[in-house]
C-alpha cells in the first residue's frame, strides 16, 4: 500500500495553514513528519484522516482516492484523551463499533492488544484510575484495535518512563515490520531516527525538507570533520597557526574538534598532517548534523531556515 | 446511520447504567409513591388507637364574643350554630377590649370578636392565617342576622325570613366541545409546564455537559476521527433524550399506579384527582412539546458547548440560552397565575419556537386556541427545530475541533459562512 498526499491547500479564514504539502509513504515504512507547533501538521493528518477536505489537492490511496470503507486508519493523538469515568473495554468497544467493526471483533482485538501492551489487568477499570503511562497505552489500544492500514501517532512517547517506552517502541517496529503505514509525528528526534526512513519537515504550512534521512544527512558538506582526541586543544592550535589556510573555521566542542577544511579534497592531507605531527587521535570522520540539528535548522529563526535551503 | 445507532445505544446506555440516573427515578418513583400512598399509610398508623378516639374531632378553636352592640348583632348561641361542625366555639365573655386582648395574648382564647355594632365587629387574633376562611363566613353570618332582623322589623316573621335568605341559586355550567374549567385544568398544567421545564432545561444540560466533557477530556479528538460529528451530536441528543423520555414515562407511570392503588383514599382530594383526571389529549401534548423542545434546546445545549474547551467555560457559553429558556417558563407561570393564558404576549409567545413548547402547552391546557393555531405553532417549532439542527451540527462540527478562547457570535457565522 503506497499513501501519498498531493499539493494541500488549507486555509481558515484568512489564514494559510497548508500550502502545497506532499508526502508519499510506502507499506511497512515510517514517515517522520516533523514541524514546529502550528506548522501544519495536525491539519494534514485531519485531511489524511477526513476530519474536513482540504481547499484543494488530495490523499491517495495506491494512486487512487482513499475508500475510506477499505482502507482503516488509526490515529493516536497527540492530546491524549478517553473518558475518564467509563470502563475501559466499554469505551474501547464504542470507538471499534464507531470504525464499523463488529462487538465481538472489537473485543477480542481489545483483549491482545491489552495483553500486548500489558494493561489487560486494568480492563474493567475505569481510565481514570490508571497511571499516566497506563492511560497512555489503552491510548495506543485505541489506535490499534480496528487494525488500521495506516496507523497515525503523534507524540506517543510523551510521557512515557524508559521502560513503557521500550515496550512502545517494540510495538511500533512490529506494526512497521507487519507491513501497515505509520505516520510519526514527534519532537523527539531519537525516536524518529530510530523508526522513520524518511521525514518531511513543515514549516509555515510548507515542506521545508523532505526525503530519506540518511540521504539528507548525506547531502550535508563532506569538509567538516570531527576530530576526537585527548590533544583537542593541541590540535586546534595547530590548526588555527600552521595549516590555517587551509582551513575555515575551527571550534571546540565538549568532546570534541570540529574543522571545516576550504575544500572537501584537502580531508587526506589534513589527515596525514595530523598523524604526521603525531597528535593521539581518537577517531577522525565527516560530520554528519543530528536529526535535531536539521531540525533547528529548518525551522529555526535562522535567515537559511526561513528560505528553505535545499539539500 | 450506524454510527448514529452506535452513539445513541452509547449514551443511552450510559444514562441508563448511570448510578446517579437510577438514584434520581428511583427518588421521584418513591416521592411519588409516598405522596400517593399516603392516605393509605396515615390509615395504618391510625388503627392501633383507642376505641373511642377514631372519629374524635380536633378540639374546637376558642372564640371570645364580646358584645358592645348588646345583641344587636346575634350572641354566642347564634354562632355556634352557624359554626357548627366548623371547629369554632364561641363563648360569651364580659370582658373589656383590652382584657379580651390579654386573654388571647394568654392563650386563654384563640381568638376574640368585639361585636360593635350591628354590622361592625374587631377581631383580635395573634396570627392571622394565609387562606383564612374565618372571616368570610363570619361576615356572611352577621349579614344573615342584620337582614333576618330587618326582615322581621318590616312584618315579615322568622319562618319567612329564614326561607326568603336561605334561597339560594342553582347554577349549571355546560362546557362546549374545547370549553374548559381553567379551575380543573390550572393544577395539571401547573405540574405539567413544571415537568416540561425541568425535564429540557435538566436533559439539554445533560448533552452541553456531555459534549463539554469530551471537549475537556479530548476524548473528542478521537470520536472526530473514528465518527461523523454528525452523527456524534445527533446520536448524543437523540440517546439523552430518550433517556429523559424513559425516566419521565418511569415516574409518570408509576404515578398512576399509585394514583388507581390507592384511589380510594384520595375521594375528597381535589389537587389528586383534578392531576389524574387530566385529557389524554393534554398527555400527548406534553409528550408532543416535550420532544420538540428538548431538540430545539439540546441542539443550541449542543453546539455551544462544542465551542468549549473546559468545563469551567460551558456554563458562560450556554447561559443565553438558559436565561431564553427560563423567559418562556416565567411568561407561562405569570399568564397562567393571573389566569388570562390567552394575553397578546402569551398569543405572540406561543407562535416563537423558543417559547413555544411551554407557552402553546399552557394555552393549550387552559385557554382557547384553535385547532389552526396549534397546528401552525406545532408546525413552526418542528421547522425550526430542523433549521437550528442543521446550524447546530454545523457549529459542533467547527466547535469540536476548536480549543482555547469560545468565539465570539460574529466568528462562529463567519466561519460558518467559510465553511471550514
Amino acid at each position: 500500500m503506497i499513501l501519498e498526499v498531493r499539493d494541500l491547500f488549507k486555509s481558515f479564514g484568512e489564514k494559510k495553514v497548508l500550502e502545497g504539502i506532499q508526502l508519499y509513504v510506502e507499506g511497512g515504512r515510517a514517515l517522520g513528519l516533523l514541524g514546529r507547533n502550528g506548522a501544519g501538521k495536525t491539519t494534514t493528518i485531519r485531511i489524511i484522516m477526513d476530519v474536513f477536505p482540504p481547499d484543494s489537492g488530495e490523499v491517495l490511496c495506491d494512486g487512487g482516492p482513499i475508500n475510506r470503507k477499505q482502507v482503516a486508519i488509526g490515529y493516536l493523538p497527540e492530546e491524549h484523551g478517553l473518558y475518564p469515568k467509563i470502563e475501559i473495554t466499554e469505551q474501547l468497544i464504542y470507538l471499534g463499533k464507531l470504525r464499523g467493526m463488529k462487538a465481538k471483533d472489537a473485543r477480542a482485538a481489545i483483549a491482545k492488544w491489552m495483553k500486548r501492551l500489558e494493561v489487560d489487568e486494568y480492563a474493567k477499570r475505569r481510565l481514570e484510575t490508571l497511571s499516566k503511562g497506563n492511560q497512555q497505552k489503552v491510548q495506543l489500544v485505541a489506535t490499534l484495535i480496528s487494525n488500521p492500514d495506516i496507523v497515525i501517532l503523534d507524540e506517543p512517547f510523551s510521557g512515557l518512563d524508559p521502560v513503557n517506552a521500550a515496550l512502545l517502541k517494540d510495538v511500533v517496529k512490529e506494526i512497521i515490520k507487519e507491513g501497515k503505514i505509520v505516520l510519526f509525528s514527534s519532537h523527539q528526534m531519537n525516536y524518529v531516527e530510530e523508526f522513520c526512513d524518511n521525514i518531511a519537515i513543515l514549516h509555515n504550512g510548507k515542506i521545508a525538507l523532505a526525503g530519506a534521512i540518511n540521504d539528507i544527512k548525506r547531502s550535508y558538506d563532506r569538509n567538516v570533520l570531527v576530530v576526537r582526541s585527548l590533544q583537542k586543544d593541541a590540535i586546534m592550535q595547530y590548526c588555527l597557526n600552521d595549516i590555517k589556510e587551509n582551513i575555515v573555521t575551527a571550534s571546540m566542542h565538549r568532546d570534541y574538534l570540529k574543522v571545516t577544511l576550504k575544500a572537501v579534497e584537502q580531508k587526506g592531507a589534513f589527515m596525514a598532517a595530523l598523524h604526521a605531527k603525531g597528535f593521539d587521535l581518537d577517531s577522525i570522520g565527516v560530520y554528519e548534523p543530528s536529526l535535531n540539528d536539521i531540525f533547528v535548522q529548518y525551522t529555526g529563526e535562522e535567515p537559511q531556515a526561513e528560505g528553505g535551503k535545499a539539500q | 446511520m450506524k454510527q448514529l445507532k452506535t452513539v445513541f445505544s452509547f449514551e443511552f446506555l450510559g444514562y441508563a447504567k448511570r448510578k446517579s440516573f437510577i438514584g434520581l427515578t428511583l427518588v421521584m418513583i418513591l416521592i411519588v409513591a409516598g405522596v400517593l400512598s399516603w392516605g393509605r399509610i396515615s390509615e395504618i398508623f391510625k388503627q392501633p388507637a383507642g376505641p373511642e378516639e377514631p372519629g374524635t374531632p380536633a378540639p374546637a378553636a376558642k372564640v371570645a364574643l364580646l358584645d358592645d352592640a348588646e345583641g344587636a348583632a346575634g350572641d354566642a348561641a347564634f354562632y355556634n350554630a352557624a359554626y357548627a361542625n366548623q371547629g369554632f366555639e364561641f363563648v360569651a365573655v364580659n370582658l373589656t377590649k383590652q382584657e379580651a386582648e390579654q386573654a388571647v395574648t394568654n392563650n386563654e382564647y384563640d381568638s376574640a370578636i368585639v361585636l360593635t355594632g350591628p354590622l361592625t365587629y374587631t377581631r383580635i387574633v395573634r396570627t392571622l392565617g394565609l387562606y383564612d376562611e374565618f372571616a368570610q363566613r363570619f361576615n356572611e353570618t352577621m349579614l344573615y342576622h342584620y337582614r333576618a332582623a330587618a326582615l322581621q322589623d318590616h312584618g315579615v316573621d322568622q319562618t319567612q325570613a329564614q326561607a326568603l335568605l336561605g334561597a339560594a341559586v342553582k347554577g349549571d355550567v355546560r362546557f362546549t366541545a374545547e370549553g374548559k374549567s381553567q379551575e380543573q385544568s390550572f393544577i395539571y398544567t401547573y405540574v405539567l409546564i413544571f415537568m416540561l421545564y425541568f425535564a429540557i432545561m435538566m436533559y439539554g444540560q445533560f448533552v452541553s455537559a456531555s459534549v463539554a466533557t469530551e471537549k475537556s477530556t479530548r476524548a473528542m479528538e478521537l470520536l472526530i476521527t473514528s465518527s461523523r460529528p454528525t452523527s456524534l451530536m445527533f446520536g448524543k441528543v437523540l440517546g439523552t433524550g430518550f433517556a429523559g423520555f424513559v425516566q419521565m414515562v418511569l415516574i409518570l407511570g408509576s404515578a398512576f399506579v399509585f394514583y388507581h392503588f390507592n384511589k380510594g383514599y384520595y375521594t375528597d382530594s381535589y389537587v389528586i384527582n383534578s392531576l389524574f383526571s387530566m385529557p389524554v389529549s393534554i398527555l400527548l401534548y406534553t409528550v408532543l412539546f416535550f420532544i420538540l423542545g428538548f431538540f430545539l434546546y439540546a441542539f443550541l445545549y449542543a453546539s455551544l458547548a462544542s465551542l468549549v474547551s473546559r468545563m469551567e467555560e460551558l456554563g458562560t457559553a450556554v447561559m443565553p440560552v438558559t436565561m431564553l429558556f427560563i423567559l418562556a417558563f416565567v411568561v407561562s407561570m405569570i399568564s397562567m397565575g393571573s389566569g388570562n393564558v390567552d394575553s397578546l404576549l402569551m398569543r405572540v409567545c406561543s407562535y416563537v419556537p423558543f417559547t413555544s413548547p411551554m407557552v402553546m402547552f399552557a394555552r393549550i391546557a387552559m385557554g382557547e386556541v384553535m385547532p389552526l393555531e396549534i397546528i401552525a405553532s406545532v408546525a413552526i417549532l418542528f421547522l425550526s427545530t430542523v433549521v437550528v439542527g442543521v446550524l447546530a451540527a454545523k457549529i459542533y462540527r467547527l466547535g469540536v475541533l476548536m480549543y482555547g478562547t469560545p468565539p465570539k457570535p460574529s466568528n462562529i457565522i463567519k466561519m460558518l459562512r467559510n465553511k471550514s
